[in-house]
């Protein structure tokens, strides 16, 4: 790998990380709704797979904790230090993706409350404890950098050293905790996860899964970082991980794979779904077929059969943790889950942040152990750390950094503001939009840009009742109205479904899409004052909010503007903007409404029943007949 | 405190949606935001009632249904999800960090989210809590026009229900919805079409939901100190060997060298 690949991968690793940036900055202005493809459907989202990702790819941490200071296994001991590097920024990942993820992360504190039946309350305790026990074993790697030589430092180092083996012991305890119970977080919706996923020995296949994933980790690791410096590749350490990675994986695979058979879902879920085919890949190409590549030892201690088991190993695993909480999460109830694009802008930022600053430590810091001395003397060959020092001073990297984060944030903003594509919005007039947020409480305001905005919606068509059954004065004599019905014919006849919808809903409530008659309409012989003035008065500051509306001192309905100056989601028919503060009884809606409506519709259809008062009030009621059998539909 | 509950009559449901009315007024809820990608059933964080059509006709509410050993509530790890003396399950807003395990894990798919608020909270029906405080009904309740939905005392309603069930046997299916369903639920159905539609995936079982996860978290003590002990143990029994080892060669390596 040269130099040239090198800058160009790194320059691509910021350039994502700076997207990263933009994004969130997005996503705490506009909120969780605008920033992603998170729904109240589909809660959880990219987010949350990356995270079981960061965490099972972090687990070689305490595997090689184990082996080396529990096992007492020394010929592992050079790779101890990068396999808690690689654990430190994978949970240091985890924790940053969750302040992204959560609503309001600045109540993170109240975990403090004790709630011993909440697995995430454990698996949060558990990675609070974990990363700092992790940073304690890793703090003695940076105190030995020559800068870091002070000697109250060293004694902290020294102190450090004292305390390793409790530290491993308690970092193996809370590893085995919460790499099971990020499994058992799922073990509460069995009625989300897919059958070929859940199970309830999630946590031990979890457990098994994040040891298998954190020892491949460390080859495929060894691999690139040997490509990468030209160093610090002992290959005979990687096969040792090869040698022993079947035992966990195997005992995940039997696990998974028995728990599936013994309850009885395993033939008859494989229906040749996309599902069941990723199922069957997950297992055959990420399991079993690195499994038998591995047991070979000629292929386990050939370079490429050793890379390739690795990687076909991590990708059953991150498969297995993205297919369980993302991909086949939403099937059951028919809705379906993309990450928007700030989204997977942010999912992408983290691990990229998190390879740079790996990359940072393993320019600057032994990682190799301190019984392999840092090459220095091949570093002015293809060391990128001697080759900034020489060939391109640190204010020209500078320069090009800061000239590529104002291209991609350049880039990055207006793609991400961007409203989502699926927004139906109609273009509105930006000072009645202006006008109508100045005035509206904050309360009913949500982010005007996005298009949950109502103002921009008048009406929506209706959610489909077939037929309405009104009860117009709440003496259970109902008339039963084909909505339905009615929406087709309107729509037909006046060209537009809203023009029909406006036909009848011709005046929105606030914050209301398609208000109901008798929302306004509510006593059946009394014209209803709809104008609730104390709400106004309140909502818009008390006594010196009089002017707002009114136009002069006198304090009339005849001085103040209409509704819709301010509600510009309302939508008046013509001649009917004296409505303004009274609606009449239900009574004459009703009859001004639909007779207008029927006598038209008996005259062009030739029907003359349709508009005879005996055709819903028959016997001279007073009341409407309960049923409309006698009436043609229109 | 006694259990409190909330019985919905189905077949007496016109569809009027007052109780919906009154439940935003009286919680002062504001306006509906609608998420264009979200099958639409008429909830969201401003809408914590809804009457929603069975798929066999008839109008049914959906609601919180406030279960006995409620999934949210074990679920929460800040604990802004919690019971009330009377067995209510309250949203404390204060404690909400926002990590939506609520959501994911309620089996009804009832609790609603905040989506286009930089400052999201948890939406659902309590019961009007602080309605019944004041020594009054929930606001759907009085506002039924029907009679359709009665609050009270769960043993009590139940009586009332099994007593409806027996009265006119034609008129419903057999069964109170919910007094049995994931070990019970303060909000009761009876109705004359099924409602299994409400759930995610047909039958419940009568297991509380929270048991699932709880099999595991119980043994978590058990595996600490198990996983603690073990790890000392093998570090102290492989050490001595590798020590007894060590110590063995040096004394096989030994008589050569003094024999030099």
């Amino acid at each position: 790998m040269n130099n040239t690949l090198r800058t160009w991968i790194k320059d691509g690793l910021w350039a994502v990380a700076f997207a990263g940036l933009v994004a969130a900055v997005i996503r705490f202005a506009s909120g969780l709704g605008a920033a992603t493809g998170l729904t109240d459907a589909t809660p959880w989202g990219v987010w949350i797979a990356f995270k079981l990702c960061f965490v099972a790819l972090a687990g070689g941490g305490f595997t090689l904790a184990a082996v080396v200071y529990i096992f007492h296994i020394e010929s592992l001991r050079p790779l101890l230090r990068r396999a808690i590097l690689i654990a430190t920024l994978g949970y240091s990942s985890f924790v940053v993706s969750l302040i992204f993820d959560l609503g309001l992360p600045w109540h993170m504190y109240r975990i403090v409350n004790w709630q011993d039946r909440s697995v995430m309350f454990e698996i949060a305790w558990c990675v609070i404890l974990y990363l700092t026990v992790l940073i304690l074993e890793f703090s003695p790697t940076v105190l030995e950098h020559p800068w870091l030589q002070h000697p109250i430092l060293q004694k902290i180092a020294h102190w450090l050293h004292q305390l390793t083996l409790p530290l491993v012991i308690t970092g193996i305890v809370l590893s085995t905790l919460h790499q099971s119970s990020l499994g058992s977080l799922f073990l509460i919706m069995r009625h989300r996860v897919n059958p070929l996923w859940y199970s309830p020995w999630l946590p031990s296949l979890f457990f098994t899964s994040a040891i298998s994933a954190g020892m491949m980790a460390l080859v495929v690791e060894g691999f690139i970082m040997e490509r990468w410096f030209k160093r610090g590749m002992r290959f005979e350490l990687l096969t040792l991980l090869g040698k022993w990675v079947p035992l966990p994986l195997g005992l995940y695979l039997i696990l998974r794979l028995s728990d599936l058979f013994l309850r009885g879902v395993l033939p008859g879920a494989l229906d040749g779904s996309w599902q069941s085919i990723l199922f069957l890949a997950e297992i055959f190409i990420g399991g079993v077929l690195p499994l038998i590549l591995l047991g070979i030892k000629k292929v386990r201690e050939s370079r490429k059969g050793l890379l390739t088991s690795a990687v076909l190993i991590l990708a059953g695993i991150v498969s297995q943790r993205m297919s369980l909480s993302m991909f086949t999460m939403y099937q059951a109830e028919g809705t379906h889950y993309f990450p928007s694009l700030s989204e997977t802008a942010i999912a992408l930022a983290i691990p990229a942040a998190a390879i740079l600053v790996y990359l940072f430590f393993a320019e600057n810091l032994a990682l190799l152990g301190a019984e392999i001395p840092a090459p220095t003397d091949i570093s002015t060959l293809d060391d990128p750390a001697a080759f900034a020092k020489q060939d391109t001073p640190g204010r020209a990297i500078f320069a090009r950094r800061s000239g590529l984060a104002i291209f991609v944030v350049a880039l990055a903003l207006p793609l991400m503001f961007h409203p989502p594509a699926n927004c139906n919005s109609q273009p509105t007039d930006p000072a009645t939009l202006t006008k109508a947020l100045e005035i509206l409480p904050p309360s009913l305001l949500s982010s005007p840009a996005s298009c949950n905005d109502r103002a921009a919606t008048p009406v929506t068509p209706a959610k489909g009742w077939d037929v309405l059954t009104i009860n117009g004065n709440n003496a259970n004599y109902t008339v039963r109205f084909t909505h339905q019905d009615h929406q087709v014919f309107l729509t037909k006849e006046l060209g537009s479904e809203e023009a029909a919808c406006q036909t009848c809903h011709h005046l929105n409530k606030p914050g209301d899409q398609a208000t109901a008659c008798s929302a306004c309409h509510t006593d059946y012989y009394q014209p209803q004052s709809i104008f609730d003035h104390t709400i106004h008065e309140t909502t818009l500051g008390g006594n010196t909010s009089c002017t707002k509306c009114h136009s002069s001192v006198e304090h009339l309905p005849l001085t103040s503007v209409i509704c819709q100056n301010c509600h510009t989601g309302m939508v008046p028919q013509a001649g009917q903007t004296a409505f303004n503060m009274f609606a009449p009884s239900y009574l004459d809606a009703m009859h001004g409404s639909c007779l207008a409506c029927h006598i038209q519709e008996a005259q062009k259809q030739n029907k003359p029943e349709l508009a005879l008062c005996t055709t819903c009030h028959p016997n001279g009621q007073s009341q409407p007949n309960q049923t409309t059998a006698n009436l043609p539909k229109p | 405190m006694k259990q409190v509950g909330l019985l919905v009559d189905v077949t007496r449901c016109i569809g009027c949606n007052k109780c919906v009315d009154a439940c935003v007024m009286a919680n002062h809820l504001g306006a509906e935001h609608h998420i264009p990608q979200q099958e639409a059933d008429g909830l969201s964080a401003q809408r914590w009632l809804a009457i929603v059509d069975a798929p066999q006709g008839g109008f049914v509410r959906k609601s919180c249904r406030h279960c006995l050993d409620a999934a949210c509530v074990s679920v929460c790890p800040v604990g802004a999800m919690h019971k009330s003396p009377e067995g209510i399950v309250l949203y404390d807003k204060q404690k909400c960090m926002g990590c939506r395990y609520c959501l994911m894990a309620c089996p009804f798919g009832i609790p609603r989210y905040e989506w286009d608020s930089p400052t999201p909270v948890v939406g659902k029906c309590f019961f009007c809590y602080q309605r019944l405080s004041e020594g009054q009904e929930p606001a759907c309740v009085e506002a039924c026009p029907q009679q359709a939905l009665t609050f009270g005392e769960r043993s009590e309603l139940l009586n009332l229900a099994h007593a409806r069930l027996r009265q006119s046997p034609d008129k419903y299916l057999p069964k109170v919805f919910g007094e049995f369903e994931l070990g019970g639920s303060a909000l009761m159905y009876i109705s004359n079409v099924p409602l299994d539609f409400l759930n995610f995936n047909g039958t419940l079982g009568e297991r509380p939901y929270p048991e699932l996860t709880w099999d595991w978290l119980s043994k978590v003590p058990a595996v600490t100190l198990v996983t603690a002990g073990l790890m000392t143990g093998l570090f102290w029994i492989i050490g001595r060997r590798m020590q007894a080892q060590l110590a063995g060669k040096t004394q096989t390596s030994q008589p050569p060298e003094e024999g030099k």
